[in-house]
């Protein structure tokens, strides 16, 4: 079993599955109170598909990019859950969730979340020799910024609000694709499904080794106001958990 | 009892396992050396590290208790007072390992860690432990956070006697250490330089306000950044000497008014917490007013620490109905 835990952003979503499917889900628009809901909501679950923590032995978590502190409250919990559990652990991308469920689409899709002050994170996704990856470096920047390295015809998905749905339309125009609201969302049941097809891959990295993708420097670091990552060369580069 | 505690509040990285709220069976300090060239702790930074170190730290406390996780009865987190961000971290990781081990989960005021750090003894195994301090007790708590005096009736209830009203004591020797020059943190090598200088050097107004038991730094400080400015238009800062005047100025404070509390509600002890409770200065100004030894944890114990968390966390088992709401709250207050 399962159990993939999200709060990189004010949305926050927690799931089960089994390797098959999806036992139970809850996403919901947690604000602040992550820390308060997550282990509530966790129980919840666990109840609603009538198992327990105990049969848990894989744990998938959401790292970013994304609210810093959101971020290290799933981590944090994620680490405990799996080391208490004694369970396999394994970070995710927030925007590689975001963009999986569009993949169908063979859209070239771009995932956002709010970064703050009239920034956002960005990725962007494309289907290229049937494969369906991602195809830059994880970005933060204002839309102006961002959709003049985005140019064709794009579905945009994530946390859109009116003003950024408006902003876009005016750069991009009719190249500007918005998902409904519905499929907009984050869920953790993508993100459980990645990361059971990430362990069933690769061996589990050591607990201590998942961390958030910051993509901007740290606090007191280099530049907080550094617009633009710079395009990566690597997976270290990329903010990628380091494998062992 | 065997309790697991993690202290994340600022910025060590700590965890430590404790027998019965009192025998430490190992202690894991991380103190992130990354602040020292911001002198300061920058909360981001901060939060970010505690995440990288935390399990590792954790693995390391089993290991030197030489216990695995099925043998710990619970799991203890400060959930405040300190920065969010911080606590968090700890917080959340050991709610996550409380959860998945099916322990109970205790959340900790870090102040309240700092009074019960009393209660430990770095006993070997086998050893009997020293005995318990004597209720009640008039205890100060003075770090680079918070400078409370409070009266302890008995465990688990406090009675805030006085607070510092601006800067805790730990930050007056932090800004005092860095405008003489001696970097961060402040306290250690403010103490290292006063030995060598004449406390009566130079006159500076007490860190203390008249007839209540509250402090206040602000003015000390601003009296030494002015002596500094005089002294140094005069020819090279005599460092030591402007060290050891305000060491007596913050100690005979602290000092003072420790022991008229202890004196007025005729407390059996004196204890004290928190880092700067290892300045030795501070230790014998209030032995010298109170006339008999103090009760003071190892520096080990006296800076952030685990296992002071862990015995906090033990005596709140053992009083039904004083449990801590888990929820992570930067102002917890002690009374
Ligand atoms: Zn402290």
């Amino acid at each position: 079993m399962l159990l993939a835990l999200d709060t990189s952003t004010d949305w926050a979503s927690v799931a089960l599955y089994d390797g098959r499917e999806v036992l139970a889900e809850a996403t919901w628009h947690a604000q602040r109170r992550h820390a308060d809901e997550l282990f509530p909501t966790i129980e919840r679950l666990l109840g609603t598909a009538h198992t327990t923590i105990s049969e848990v032995d894989r744990v998938a978590v959401a790292t970013g990019p994304g609210s810093f502190t959101g971020l290290r409250i799933a981590i944090a919990a994620a680490q405990g859950i799996a080391r208490g559990a004694g369970a396999a652990l394994v970070g995710v991308s927030t925007l590689d969730v975001l963009a999986y469920p569009h993949a169908s689409s063979k859209r070239r899709t771009c995932p956002l979340l709010p970064a703050g002050r009239d920034l956002h994170y960005a990725a962007i996704y494309q289907e290229r020799n049937r494969r369906w990856a991602r195809r830059s470096p994880f970005l933060v920047g204002s839309l102006d910024e961002l959709c003049r390295s985005i140019g064709d015809h794009t579905l945009f998905v994530g946390e859109i609000d009116g003003a950024a749905e408006v902003t876009l339309t005016t750069l991009l125009g009719a190249k500007a694709h918005f998902a409904p609201p519905s499929a907009r969302l984050r869920r953790a049941g993508t993100l459980a499904e990645l990361g059971w097809r990430e362990l069933e891959r690769t061996d589990q990295v050591k607990l201590g080794e998942i961390e958030p993708i910051y993509v901007r420097q740290p606090l007191g670091q280099g530049s907080f106001d550094q617009p633009f990552a710079p395009p990566p060369r690597d997976d270290a580069a990329l903010g990628l958990p380091r494998r062992s | 009892m065997r309790i697991l505690g993690i202290e994340t509040s600022c910025d060590e990285t700590a965890v430590a396992i404790v027998e019965d709220g009192r025998r430490v069976r190992s202690n894991v300090i991380a103190s992130q050396t990354v602040h020292a060239h911001t002198g300061g702790i920058v909360p981001e930074v901060a939060a970010r590290e505690h995440l990288r170190v935390l399990d590792g730290i954790a693995q390391q406390s089993l290991a030197d208790a030489g216990l695995t996780l099925a043998d710990i009865d619970a799991v203890a987190a400060t959930v405040g007072p300190g920065l969010v961000g911080c606590l968090l971290v700890g917080a959340n990781y050991g709610r996550g390992l409380a959860f998945a081990s099916g322990r109970p989960f205790i959340g900790v005021n870090h102040l309240e860690g700092h009074v019960y750090a009393n209660w430990l003894a770095e006993t070997a195994l086998g050893e009997a432990l020293p005995p318990e301090p004597e209720l009640p007790a008039v205890v100060l708590v003075v770090s680079g956070a918070h400078s409370d005096l409070v009266l302890m009736e008995a465990h688990r209830r406090f009675r805030l006697l006085g607070r510092t009203q601006d800067d805790a004591a730990g930050e007056a020797f932090d800004k005092v250490g860095r405008l003489l020059g001696l970097g961060f943190p402040g306290g250690p090598a403010i103490e290292l330089a006063a030995r060598a200088g004449n406390p009566k050097a130079y006159a500076l107004p007490r860190a203390a306000l008249a007839d209540r038991y509250d402090f206040s730094f602000s003015g000390l400080k601003t009296a030494t950044l002015r002596l500094v400015r005089e002294l140094e238009a005069k020819g090279p800062l005599p460092v030591n000497d402007v060290a050891a005047s305000f060491q007596l100025a913050v100690t005979e404070a602290l000092a003072e008014k420790t022991a008229r509390a202890a004196a007025e509600h005729s407390v059996r002890t004196v204890l004290l917490g928190g880092g700067v409770a290892a300045n030795l200065a501070l230790r014998a100004a209030i032995e010298r007013r109170i006339g008999h030894p103090l009760l003071v944890p190892p520096p080990r114990l006296c800076t952030d620490n685990g296992a002071m968390i862990a015995a906090a966390a033990f005596y709140v088992l053992r009083h039904p109905g004083t449990a801590i709401p888990v929820t992570v709250t930067s102002g917890l207050k002690l009374a």
